[in-house]
């Protein structure tokens, strides 16, 4: 059985555990056993550790790194932000000269010792070369029929390119997402403005109009060349954007309806069985008409 | 304003370049990280492109005192497409860590660090507890919220970190009740 160490993230683990509990629930299904990576951390997020100094960073996410590699198994995340910074860590420690040396200087203080043997994973990367499409489509047993999706890949699970070692083959076309959502009989058609950032992350902490004028502009794209029934992330970020802002919009009278947004994690539990209801209980939307349609049956 | 560019502080790239810009000077200001930069997109007087001409040209203060660099994505399109690979995401992280240690930070920087000092987590909201048990997990996740000896030793390591010594919070050890 093939086994991974499960990396969290805060926002998952406290603001979306629903996405949490569909991690849990979809990889055992696919014959994949989930390590909890006990005593794990923030992977540290980039405005903590890394905007401190450059080591501090890379040691801090070696903490979690050295957990997975204690237990023998490598680190997948359904974070995108948590995926970017243990991977630009993980970059650094191995391709910034001294580096590597410098971390196990700080960390030889706590009795710690990195070495380098554990790969950070973006869940779906993890799902597409690991498990693979084919076996996707054969596990899940709903059929999305056609459901139109757009798709919202996310800034952090595609560049910098360099850092990922299993990325998107064109970084400006990421692919892999929407390959994912037609595993499971959906469609899932390009738009112009499929890369753009959808304002979550820090620039939503600083300011949270400026953000709004980055989601608008997507949503609109979204709306306007695809109309879809769905909207799927790969990010848990992306996701808490797409169900909290359009909400917020819709109060405010700037948007007149809604796409429901569910995370690649949550769709692919609810193909493969899960109570549809408890892998979308954290949506702030209202998902009984999608998951309705997704079931083909009322729920 | 008037920028006298002989009254700028032309140790403040030497100090950039030190924290992890290292690559600054390659910089040619040719503006593809500029059309492609969520802070431009969003209206930020000082994305990336900009920063770098400011840092170059030693204008320290005018760039502390604007809020832009702290609403960076980290989204690294500037790396990806930088034809110079100037890095510019580690020109503005090199530069927060400048500002960091002028104490020129916004309140919501220094709670995401105190959490990630307190509990191991940055984002630490309150009643998550009720939200993780109605999907029918653990109250707390199995992070160093589960695992108080693995919290002590986190903290000690960050006790002996960079973060310590910039002192935007007071890191004491707790006595043992």
């Amino acid at each position: 059985m093939k086994k991974v160490g499960f990396f969290i993230g805060c926002n998952t683990a406290f603001n979306r555990p629903d996405n949490e509990a569909s991690v849990r629930y979809a990889l055992p299904k696919l014959g994949v056993e989930i390590d909890n990576l006990d005593g794990q951390t923030c992977c540290p997020a980039f405005g903590t550790m890394p905007s401190i100094d450059d080591a501090a960073w890379a040691a801090s996410s070696a903490w979690n790194l050295i957990i997975a590699e204690e237990r023998g198994v490598d680190i997948v995340t359904t974070c995108g932000s948590c995926y970017g910074s243990l991977s630009e860590s993980y970059h650094n420690l191995h391709d910034k000269p001294g580096m590597k040396d410098k971390v196990n200087e700080q960390l030889a203080k706590i009795g710690k010792q990195y070495k380098g043997t554990s790969k950070v994973r973006l869940l779906v990367n993890y799902l597409y070369n690991e498990i693979g499409l084919e076996a996707i489509k054969q596990a899940a047993t709903i059929n999305l029929n056609g459901l139109k999706v757009a798709v919202q890949p996310g800034c952090h699970t595609i560049w910098p390119s360099k850092a990922y070692y299993e990325g998107e083959s064109d970084a400006f076309h990421p692919a892999r997402l929407r390959e994912l959502v037609e595993a499971l009989g959906g469609s899932a058609p390009a738009y112009s403005r499929l890369t753009d950032c959808c304002g979550m992350g820090a620039m939503r902490s600083a300011s949270p109009e400026r953000s709004m004028i980055l989601f608008k502009k997507k949503l609109e794209t979204i709306n306007a060349e695809l109309a879809p029934d769905l909207i799927v992330t790969g990010c848990n970020s992306c996701l808490m954007q797409f169900d909290m802002s359009q909400d917020q919009l819709q109060k405010k009278g700037e948007l007149e309806s809604v796409v429901p947004a569910m995370h690649i994690m949550q769709l692919l539990a609810i193909c493969l069985g899960a109570d549809p209801k408890q892998m979308t209980a954290m949506s702030v939307q209202n998902m009984d008409e999608i998951l309705n349609k997704i079931c083909g049956v009322k729920i | 304003m008037a920028i006298i560019l002989s009254e700028m502080d032309k140790a403040f790239i030497g100090e950039i370049r030190e924290r992890g810009g290292f690559d600054i000077r390659a910089c040619v200001q040719c503006g593809k990280c500029a059309a492609t930069c969520p802070l431009s997109l969003a209206g930020f007087p000082f994305y990336i492109k900009k920063l770098i001409h400011a840092i170059e040209c030693g204008m320290r203060e005018e760039i502390m005192e604007d809020p832009s660099m702290w609403a960076c994505q980290s989204c690294n399109r500037c790396v990806e497409v930088c034809p110079q690979d100037v890095k510019p995401y580690e020109v503005l992280l090199a530069l927060r860590r400048a500002a960091v240690r002028e104490l020129s930070v916004p309140g919501n920087t220094i709670e995401g660090l105190r959490n990630y000092y307190k509990t191991g987590h940055a984002v630490y909201p309150k009643g998550y507890q009720a939200k993780r048990k109605a999907v029918g997990l653990s109250e707390e996740p199995p992070s160093t919220l589960s695992f108080p000896e693995m919290l002590e030793q986190l903290q000690e390591f960050l006790r002996n970190s960079e973060l310590n010594e910039v002192g935007l919070f007071p890191m004491k050890k707790e006595e043992k009740k």
